[in-house]
């Protein structure tokens, strides 16, 4: 079979797949039987039973925390189950490491890519493997990694040097690297956080090609709207519990949704209540070059007191560099930043605070937070401080913070590393909307990314409630839904340039996602 | 890891039970004098025996800890010197030149200066001399560091070889201003009478080795700790230890709170230089040479866990070791000044290596049969 047509070969697939499946042996490919694995203070998974059939889609669905992972690393012979078993094709087997996990033709591919950016595909695919020969035959690999390729509609050339790839072509790489060391099982750990739409759906292709030849996936994820699609079964897992498991065309988002958090939850789309008024933050031609490379080109943008412009785009299109130039941590070579009128572009990151500038970072626990320091210690950091520091009045605010906000901590004086992320955000943002006085304007980046549905929805109404009482708002985010969720204009980043501009109420979902992954439309 | 059919493994502890904070140093004593021990036993000593004689020599004879607390006034302030830089991340290792160049700043204030001053202006002034002297010859390393990234390791190293040099030019290679005009003898220029204090007689009429500057390192580790705890400059470089990207998002500047540090780190080692010229040598002595205060002062702040309180008793008990050393070569029962290096060194080794199970939980399981 060469190389799969795009999404037009798809329904044939998934037929194909499921036909395979109708025929299944008795025995499973994999089986995880009463696994139950404690990590201090928590058990992460708890009696967990799960099976995957030969040439079956099956997902790992939960919030974070929930166990998948874990469960997903007892699988691949990461983790060693204190209790329980885990078997292929019927026979209990014994996993010491990934290395074992291979052996019975196990591999994981994890969200965190783990390869050299400087070697070649070829050279990163037969990274680790035995059975090297002293001289590297080099043809030979390469020819077996092209033909790897284009048995699973894996577009990459095997000379290519990964430091050169995106994050698709990588994640391509790392699966290719499983399907070369013989894997017939692959977990894969949350594949499409870093993936732009129309990779996603490059991604569903090759699972459904890997299927098809009567390899197993385990598709371990959070994003319950992807799922349905690719998963012949999704099981949904919740605090190290497995809560539920639904078959193809019985999976309904809503109920999937409830089993995740154990509740109700109504994801509604948050608007501007009020009308806008006047600019507050205001970009103009900027443009900034780091080593010779473009990073931001030409930017201009303006944000309204009261309303949220929400700034799309896959990871590493220059959004962080835009929201640190905003900030005052880098400067462009052109251009102006004007925060409630004061010029700021050259101010640095005093300047930019003094002219009422918040900014809460992407980075929350490295760079929002001193992390080792209190949360006491780090309402005081982006004040205006004197020869000494009042902790007092940081104290009385930090401790209202903490009713006011439900913060989950032992107290004030809790060092912000052992917060769980959505607690650590809560302190950001309370420090950042609330405790810097005079700040109007607001640049926020990702600040949902990583916290579980609870923490989203407790993070999404403090930005709304800021953006009612009067602040401007420039949310950058990788998260398309939250974009979408919450802005009132939704502009793309792609290579530095804002390729696209939509009001957010009637933004064209697919269109966004194109002008995200470069596609003009 | 396997060691033997055990399987040993660490878990990082998420929090430290306060009781391992007196546990590990006291442990790492105790299992650093075992170490000693054997090195006792091997070479003919009663251990228990000796340990006395050098409590007894280092701590609590009267001599013992007078003479202790001399030595440790300069390790203190050198100690001081490292904890101060090693808390913001900046492994400056320079403070024996520092220290030398302490002595070399302070002298030139007491020769030059002192001589018309009264004693209460000359020694402040002599003190002052001398961390500016210290300060200066960091200055270098901290510009290095902070403009272009150089380690400090490395360059505050090699400076101390060039004071070495300096040191030794100053008495022994030249007949310039430091070196004594009136003896052939190879000896430093005393500074003025004014600039020079008399030893603390404790109120006996013995003549001990301690001098008030020590009283004035321990008020300057109190007024350190203080300072640190409350100011905007010590939050700041709090701050900057724990995370550089927080300090640079919260607009610090990373270049000043880096060269700044060092400067005055530099400064603190210079002074304990200048409080050996007011204190017992009143002169360039190239004595201090072989003492080692600067490397010493290392130690002393690791063993201090880099709290500035906590460097004081540090300094007091390295310096009772070497001190205890000293008086069991010369007894009746020679013991080489080696085994009190040996001890010094096995104490250092047990802290550091204590840190190990203050950061970690290590479970030890016995190994079960592969199936």
């Amino acid at each position: 079979m060469g190389a799969l047509p795009f999404v037009a070969n798809l329904a044939v697939v998934t037929s194909v797949a499921e036909s395979s499946n109708s025929s299944r042996t008795a025995q499973p490919a994999l089986e995880a039987r009463g696994v139950t694995k404690r990590f201090p203070g928590v058990v992460a998974n708890d009696a967990v039973d799960f099976d995957l059939a030969r040439g079956e889609v099956h997902t790992l669905l939960g919030e974070n925390g929930a166990g998948k992972s874990t469960l997903a690393s007892v699988l691949c012979g990461l983790y060693r189950p204190e209790v329980g078993q885990v078997l292929r094709n019927g026979a209990e087997i014994r996993l010491n490491s990934p290395r074992d996990g291979l052996a019975h033709g196990i591999a994981m591919v994890h969200q965190h890519f783990r390869l050299v950016d400087r070697f070649t595909v070829a050279e990163n695919v037969v990274l680790g493997h035995k059975s090297l020969s002293f001289v590297l035959a080099t043809n030979d690999i390469e020819d077996r990694v092209a033909a790897i390729t284009q048995e699973f509609g894996l577009p990459l050339d095997p000379r290519a040097v990964v430091g050169d790839l995106s994050a698709g072509e990588r994640q391509r790489v790392e699966i290719v690297k499983a399907l070369y060391q013989g894997a017939e099982v692959l977990l894969l750990d949350e594949p499409t956080a870093l993936l732009a739409p129309p990779e996603v759906e490059n991604l569903f292709v090759t699972v459904r090609a890997m299927t098809h030849t009567g390899k197993s996936v385990v598709f371990v994820s959070h994003k319950l709207g992807e799922v349905v699609d690719i998963s012949d079964r999704i099981t949904v897992m919740r605090g190290g519990k497995v809560t539920g498991s639904v078959r193809r065309g019985e999976a309904d988002v809503r109920k999937l949704a409830e089993l995740m958090v154990g509740r109700e939850i109504n994801i509604v789309p948050r608007r501007a209540k009020s009308p806008v008024s006047d600019v507050l933050l205001s970009v103009s031609q900027v443009h900034l070059e780091r080593d010779g490379a473009e990073i931001l080109s030409d930017i201009n943008l303006d944000v309204r007191a009261g309303e949220i412009v929400g700034v799309a785009g896959v990871a590493g299109n220059g959004q962080r560099d835009l929201a640190e130039v905003i900030a005052g941590l880098q400067t462009p070579q052109q251009g102006n930043v004007t925060v409630c009128g004061t010029p700021t572009a050259r101010a640095g990151a005093l300047g930019a605070r003094r002219a009422g500038l918040a900014y809460v970072p992407e980075d929350r626990l490295g760079t929002g937070l001193a992390p080792s320091m209190s949360i006491v210690d780090n309402m005081v950091l982006t004040r205006e401080r004197g020869f000494l520091v009042d902790r007092k009045s940081a104290l009385t605010e930090s401790e209202q913070f903490i009713r006011q906000l439900e913060i989950k901590t032992p107290g004030p004086l809790t060092p912000t590393r052992k917060l769980s992320g959505g607690n650590a955000q809560k302190v950001l943002l309370a420090r950042e909307l609330f405790a810097v006085s005079g700040a109007r304007v607001l640049v926020v980046c990702s600040p949902t990314r990583g916290l579980d549905v609870g923490a989203v929805e407790a993070v999404h109404a403090l930005l709304d409630e800021a953006r009612d009482a009067g602040k401007a708002i420039l949310m950058v985010s990788e998260d398309l839904d939250e974009v979408m969720t919450l802005a009132d204009r939704v502009m793309v980043l792609y290579r530095g340039k804002i390729t696209l501009e939509q009001p957010g109420t009637d933004a064209d979902l697919e269109r966004v996602g194109r002008a995200m992954a470069g596609i003009a439309s | 890891m396997i060691v033997l059919g055990y399987r040993v493994r660490m878990e990082q502890r998420l929090s430290v039970p306060r009781s391992l904070l007196v546990m590990v140093p006291v442990f790492s004593v105790f299992f650093a004098l075992v170490v000693g021990g054997i090195f006792l036993a091997a070479t003919g000593h009663p251990p228990i025996g000796t340990y006395l004689k050098l409590m007894d020599n280092g701590y609590t004879s009267f001599y013992g800890i007078t003479d202790t607390l001399g030595l440790a006034t300069p390790l203190v302030c050198t100690g001081l010197a490292a904890a101060f830089a090693f808390r913001m991340n900046l492994y400056s290792i320079g403070q024996e030149g520092q220290l030398y160049l302490g002595m070399i700043g302070g002298s030139w204030a007491g020769i030059a200066l002192a001589d018309s001053l009264p004693t209460l202006v000359a020694v402040p002034v002599v003190l002052l001399f001398g961390a500016f002297a210290g300060a200066m010859w960091v200055a270098v390393p901290a510009l290095l560091r902070a403009r272009l990234g150089t380690s400090e390791i490395v360059s505050t190293l090699l400076l101390n070889y060039v004071a070495l040099n300096l040191l030794n030019y100053f008495i022994f290679g030249s007949t310039g201003f430091f070196r004594d005009p009136t003896t052939s003898f190879p000896q430093g220029r005393p500074v003025a009478e004014s600039a020079r204090l008399s030893p603390i007689s404790f109120f006996t009429d013995k003549v001990t080795n301690t001098y008030p500057t020590f009283f004035i390192a321990v008020i300057l580790a109190v007024v350190l700790f203080w300072l640190m705890r409350v100011s905007n400059y010590g939050y700041e470089t709090a701050v900057y230890a724990d995370s550089p990207n927080t300090a640079r998002y919260a607009g610090m500047n990373s270049a000043w709170l880096q060269s700044s540090v060092l400067l005055i780190s530099g400064a603190l080692a210079g002074v304990g230089g200048a409080m050996y010229v007011v204190g017992p040598a009143g002169k360039v002595d190239p004595g201090l040479l072989q003492v080692g205060l600067g490397y010493a002062g290392i130690v002393v702040a690791a063993l201090a866990r880099y709290n500035f309180i906590a460097v004081i008793v540090a300094a007091v008990l390295f310096a009772g070791l070497r001190t205890g050393g000293n008086a069991l070569q010369i007894s009746s029962d020679p013991v080489p000044i080696a085994i009190a290096v040996v001890l010094q060194g096995a104490v250092l080794l047990f802290a550091l290596g204590g840190e190990l199970f203050r950061r970690n939980k290590v479970t030890i399981t016995r190994l079960q049969a592969a199936t």
